[in-house]
């Protein structure tokens, strides 16, 4: 029987590969939205409703609020105000993109599977779907032309890093307000980043990676 | 309270936001000298934790907070006189930023626990970001995002260091809080292959943000293009701290007994980042750019120092006080050469002996101290790492890292003789801004603090350079 937690982890894989595939900025920002509210929710799935205590709710809302709603929010403004063109352009063409991102899946699932014996007994699925997370997020950063999109790179690649510390780190409860912190690192550097995206425009007229390169040896 | 280092700059930090730029700068010092008073008092062991779970002052760390106050004081000093050269139209934001700045680099020296060290050195470069950002050309925003999306992927990685720490302790069944102090301890029941794994991803996190090649990409991008002064911090206090985050792991893999695993980790990324230093510094063109592949070299040459251990490893320790030291005076002297040329290209900066005879003097003489040669502390710490290296035997690796040194230094030579000696049409009514003491002040302050360290080592720094070298297997001799 496939459980909810399953279930969220195959959106997981899906929102992924249709984010290597979407050729719109709005429409990848609205795959990391939804990619946000899973990810903040699989903790939840994971516990069976049974192992959560209050203030784990508590972080468990600011998470959904800052990776569902909040920074989707920023990126939609950004892409609003800083993208002329709202393709995605990438250096590498999207059915190329998705064959890649079946390959990363590959590897995970390949890794995982090495991996899994010295693992704490966890859902099955979780590990792999982390894994595929951080190498899209890589991916995206690398292959796109877009600022913004090495922005959503990187946040699918903490994603990524959020779901594989679920993986590992389940067991010992280190104190929310620790996972707290990150969070609030994380929400600060995408704002930075957004700044920074900002003036570059105003600065450029453009948001491509491309021109970014005088400064070199 | 220990913390109180971190509460100091964090509240004045926020109030510089709000102050018109007098106070600011007024806030900016008071703020310094404060602190720097706080972190000596937390040094000779007045300041006990509040929080020990949280927070401990290790041996190093406190090496680490004490050097970044003084370089912050220093700097504090020359950012007063520097405003007032040049047209700064966001100054509170950058008072406050430079505090903040402080606070996170504070946390990161003091911090103890895993996740805590990891929220501070992200903080790191979120607060250093504006300081870069601020001149607002086109170049300073391309380094500034360059800066940020290269360390905060490093940093990332670091987290999942951080998570197969995690691992490690549950797969070995240790029940432990998550801070240094306490797995140290037990390290020796600690799950081997995952304590592997988290230094291979500790190195490459932190090791990003320390400015260790390969990963090294966004450094001499971003301490060139930042404002001088906060290259200065970036370059003499930043890299300390990432280092801390590479020393503590490796400092448990040595308690653990799997030591030579990350000794020789350590070992190849140094001399890999002090040969690509010396390469790229062969055809410089802008002279902080220099400045910053030789801040690459040096700490490659701290990675390297490290994972020798033996005396190897004292001198890793030395060579990051005296290159803070040397390095941040230089930078500050570099400023001066850029408001008096108005240029960052070595060409056209010839002939500093005639022209600013002050700056010139201190430039050289923080050239002589960056090459290793006495009367400067680097000497001493070549000396023990080479020394180091030939009783654990490592031939080969001498012989790379003495000629990584000559390549880096002869390098250095061909651009920095003829920016101090060379001859040049420029005149003296040519240079934007003439030289002044409250710029050369805390460059020679820095310069003169590393030759009296040299030559007279208190005994209580001593002990303390003792103990954080035999965390990681140092000492003996």
């Amino acid at each position: 029987m496939i459980s909810f937690a399953d279930l969220l982890l195959a959106f997981v894989f899906l929102s992924v590969l249709v984010s290597l595939a979407s050729n719109r900025l709005m429409e990848l920002v609205k795959i990391m939205a939804f990619q946000g509210v899973i990810v903040s929710i699989i903790p939840l799935a994971l516990a069976h409703g049974s192992g959560i205590k209050a203030e784990g709710w508590e972080f468990l809302t600011a998470t959904l609020l800052i990776k569902g709603l909040i920074m989707p929010m920023a990126l939609y403004i950004a892409v609003k105000k800083v993208a002329n063109r709202r393709e995605v352009e990438p250096y590498v063409s999207y059915n190329a993109s998705i064959f890649i991102g079946l390959l990363i899946t590959m590897a995970a699932s390949l890794i995982s599977h090495r991996l899994s014996p010295s693992m704490p007994a966890a859902d099955t699925l979780l590990l792999p779907a982390g894994l595929t997370t951080v190498g899209a997020g890589f991916f995206l950063m690398m292959t796109r032309h877009k600022a913004i999109t090495q922005v959503i790179g990187y946040l699918m690649l903490e994603n990524g890093i959020y779901l594989l510390g679920t993986a590992m780190a389940r067991k010992t409860h280190f104190q929310h307000i620790l996972e707290f912190g990150v969070l609030l690192d994380l929400l600060a550097g995408v704002m930075i980043m957004g700044i920074i995206l900002y003036h570059i425009n105003r600065t450029f007229d453009d948001v491509d990676t491309g021109i970014l390169r005088s400064l070199k040896d | 309270m220990l913390e109180i280092v971190i509460l100091i700059p964090l509240l004045s930090g926020v109030a510089a936001f709000f102050l018109p730029p007098r106070p600011g700068r007024v806030t900016l010092l008071a703020a310094g000298v404060l602190h720097l008073a706080a972190s000596i008092a937390a040094l000779s062991g007045f300041l006990p934790a509040m929080l020990p779970l949280y927070f401990t002052l290790t041996p190093l760390g406190g090496l680490v907070l004490v050097i970044t106050s003084f370089l912050y004081c220093m700097t504090a000093i020359y950012t007063v006189s520097y405003m007032n050269e040049i047209e700064m139209h966001a100054e509170p934001a950058f008072n406050g930023s430079m505090l903040l700045f402080l606070t996170a680099m504070s946390m990161a020296a003091i911090a103890d626990h895993i996740i805590v060290l990891w929220i501070a050195i992200e903080a790191t470069t979120l607060t250093s970001a504006p300081l870069i950002l601020l001149h607002k050309s086109k170049g300073a925003l391309e380094a500034a995002w360059k800066y940020v999306l290269i360390c905060s992927v490093g940093i990332a990685l670091a987290l999942l260091s951080a998570f197969f720490l995690i691992l490690a302790m549950n797969q070995g069944g240790v029940q432990v809080p998550l801070n240094y102090n306490s797995l140290n301890g037990v390290a020796a029941s600690l799950n081997p292959l995952w304590l592997k794994a988290a230094f291979i991803f500790a190195v490459i996190g932190y090791g990003t943000k320390m400015g260790l090649a390969p990963m090294h990409t966004w450094l001499p991008d971003a301490h060139s293009e930042a404002v001088s002064p906060a290259s200065a911090l970036l370059s003499g206090a930043l890299l300390n701290c990432a280092f801390l985050g590479v020393y503590k792991t490796h400092v448990l893999l040595t308690s653990a007994g799997i030591g030579r695993f990350s000794d020789h980790i350590l070992m190849i990324f140094g001399l890999f980042s002090i040969l690509v230093a010396g390469v790229f510094i062969l055809h410089q063109s802008d002279y902080k750019r220099l400045l910053a592949y030789s801040s690459i070299e040096n700490m490659g040459i701290i990675a390297f120092g490290s994972g020798l251990g033996g005396l190897g490893a004292i001198g890793a320790v030395i060579h990051m006080i005296h290159h803070s030291l040397i390095k941040s005076s230089l930078f500050l002297t570099s400023g001066n050469i850029l408001l008096g040329y108005g240029s960052k290209q070595i060409k056209q900066t010839r002939g500093m002996i005639r022209l600013l005879p002050g700056t010139a003097a201190a430039f050289f003489s923080g050239f002589t101290a960056i090459s290793g040669l006495p009367p400067f502390g680097l000497v001493v710490s070549e000396l023990f790492i080479i020394l180091g290296a030939l009783r654990s035997h490592h031939p080969v690796a001498i012989i790379i890292f003495i000629s990584g040194l000559l390549l880096v230094f002869s390098g250095a030579c061909r651009h920095i003789l003829p920016m101090t000696f060379g001859s040049t049409e420029t005149k003296a009514d040519d240079l934007l801004v003439a030289d002044r003491p409250a710029r050369l002040l805390p460059s020679y302050t820095l310069l003169a603090v590393s030759i009296f360290l040299t030559f007279w080592m208190p005994e209580r720094l001593w002990e303390i350079i003792r103990q954080a070298a035999v965390l990681m297997g140092g000492a003996h001799g």
